[in-house]
């Protein structure tokens, strides 16, 4: 996390290889996938075409199998998209959308998952259940790396936690680390009051 | 597949088959029947239905992979190239069997426009930027070709416009060409429903996708170039075709693969119908039909469903 500008997606982007530098990357995942902020997609795909897409990209076959199918029907009902499964994508809102795309990446058998800003047109309790789902997948050792703004969620579903701050500096510490005032106060330049309750920890935006 | 995909798909071949019994039998003299047939009509559709599909399927790779509803081969300039290559055979070795230079244009161009658009640092943008120069570059020359040469004039303009009254070519050679295309392309097709998504999001890395990317501008020149081979510079099929398909028939790229080969290569017989025929015995070029026939009906698709290419 980190404010606007201070290259958060640039980041990503120098990880997954968009933006060439210099840098020597070790990887040890197999499969990266990487969603951007407005990926692009077809206009008049449905949704469900569009997720079987995926299914192309590394076999020669020209149908996909029923499993494949049973692993997209399975997917739009954890994200409660299964009635919309033959509705074009345009049609969609922005936080639907959005689902779809991470998705994609849940099929892809993708080890690591680095999404940004995923969640930022969602409500509540979607944003809740996407974040439920990633951390559910951290049992199968399926790592995400999630940009995000939102302090208390991310608090109540991160691990680990990078912080940039306004110098370009990097904090990265797990959760129990990261919440101070001194990293918070670093990264958003602001005043957070920390709560330790206790099984949990709550973040205050003190005026 | 949709109830309404499969009646349009009923309809669509339903026409093209009257449109090949049209173009075979219409008018036919009685007496020279097999003369006729075997030496004038049978290959003119042949060189229709190649050309037409072939640019239909390259257009429908560009814009698949360039996610730009303008890529098309002529916008890419591998058309202008094989254009160059024609006007060069007229005007070096008076020859009307330009088929062979447009090919050797084509594939020159192709190359061209891939290497100038790099292939390390592949990019789509780059590559429908470099072929629009490109395309622009070789139009002047043969403008001013064709300025220079007033006694030639008339022959290179006729055989920019494109057509199929050229009979020196060997249809046995395009047939094969045409059908070793397909079954490369039948194979590559798949493939090209994966590249519907974004290329930002990666799987393994990014070089994989742009490897793709530049597997198909290769098969997209060499489907142009086999249609410049039959049929001279034909503009409009290969950007109207894979849009029109694209808007009847949905996303699916194995289904509009056999869409654009029925779609392309209707255009093309139906407009090579009316140009041999409508104002006999005179032949209007075919570009000029293409263009009339095919302007109204796409802006009439265009209007009715026209909100599915907004993005």
């Amino acid at each position: 996390m980190g404010s606007n500008g201070t290259g958060k997606s640039t980041l990503l982007k120098i990880i997954t290889g968009n933006i060439k530098t210099d840098i020597q990357i070790e990887n040890s995942f197999k499969n990266i996938f990487y969603l951007p902020q407005n990926p692009y997609y077809p206009s008049s795909i449905t949704t469900f075409d569009y997720l079987s897409s995926i299914f192309f990209k590394n076999n020669w076959k020209w149908f996909i199998s029923n499993e494949e199918k049973e692993k997209i029907n399975n997917i739009l009902m954890k994200i409660g998209l299964y009635d919309k499964k033959n509705i074009s994508i345009e049609n969609l809102s922005g936080g639907e959308i959005q689902k779809i795309n991470i998705a994609l990446g849940l099929i892809s058998d993708a080890d690591i998952l680095l999404l940004d800003e995923p969640a930022s047109n969602m409500d509540l309790n979607n944003q809740v259940n996407i974040l439920k789902l990633l951390k559910n997948l951290t049992y199968n050792n399926i790592t995400s790396v999630i940009i995000m703004h939102d302090l208390s969620l991310a608090l109540k579903y991160g691990d680990n936690f990078i912080g940039i701050t306004k110098e370009n500096k990097i904090i990265q510490k797990d959760s129990q680390e990261f919440f101070s005032m001194e990293n918070l106060k670093k990264i958003f330049n602001m005043d957070f009051e920390i709560i330790k309750g206790q099984n949990n920890t709550y973040v205050q935006i003190i005026d | 597949m949709a109830k309404k995909q499969i009646l349009s798909l009923i309809i669509l071949v339903f026409l093209f088959f009257i449109c090949l019994l049209l173009c075979l039998f219409y008018k036919l003299d009685i007496h020279n029947k097999e003369l006729i047939l075997s030496y004038i009509r049978i290959p003119s559709i042949i060189k229709a239905i190649i050309s037409g599909s072939c640019l239909a399927i390259a257009g429908m790779f560009l814009q698949t992979i360039s996610k730009n509803p303008l890529a098309d081969p002529y916008l890419t300039g591998l058309s202008a190239g094989a254009g160059f290559g024609i006007v060069i055979s007229i005007l070096l070795f008076n020859s009307i069997n330009y088929s062979l230079f447009g090919f050797l244009g084509a594939i020159i161009t192709a190359f061209l426009v891939i290497l100038l658009s790099g292939f390390s640092k592949f990019s789509i943008t780059k590559l429908i930027l470099i072929g629009l120069s490109l395309n622009l570059f070789t139009g002047a020359i043969i403008s001013f070709l064709i300025l220079k040469n007033p006694d030639k004039s008339y022959e290179m303009t006729l055989i920019l416009t494109g057509g199929f009254s050229s009979s020196e070519i060997f249809d046995n050679f395009l047939i094969a060409l045409f059908i070793l295309s397909i079954i490369i392309c039948s194979i590559f097709i798949p493939k090209l429903n994966a590249l519907r998504l974004d290329n930002k999001l990666i799987f393994k890395n990014q070089s994989t996708a742009n490897k793709y990317n530049i597997i198909f501008v290769i098969l997209a020149a060499f489907l142009t170039s086999i249609s410049v081979y039959s049929a001279g510079i034909l503009g409009f099929v290969g950007i109207i075709c894979p849009l029109l398909s694209k808007l009847i028939f949905g996303n699916d790229i194995r289904l509009l693969f056999f869409t654009n080969i029925l779609l392309g290569s209707y255009l093309l017989l139906f407009s090579n119908f009316i140009s041999t025929n409508i104002i006999y015995p005179l032949q209007i070029p075919l570009g000029i039909v293409i263009s009339i026939v095919g302007v109204p009906f796409f802006i009439f698709f265009l209007l009715k469903k026209g909100g599915i290419l907004n993005n």
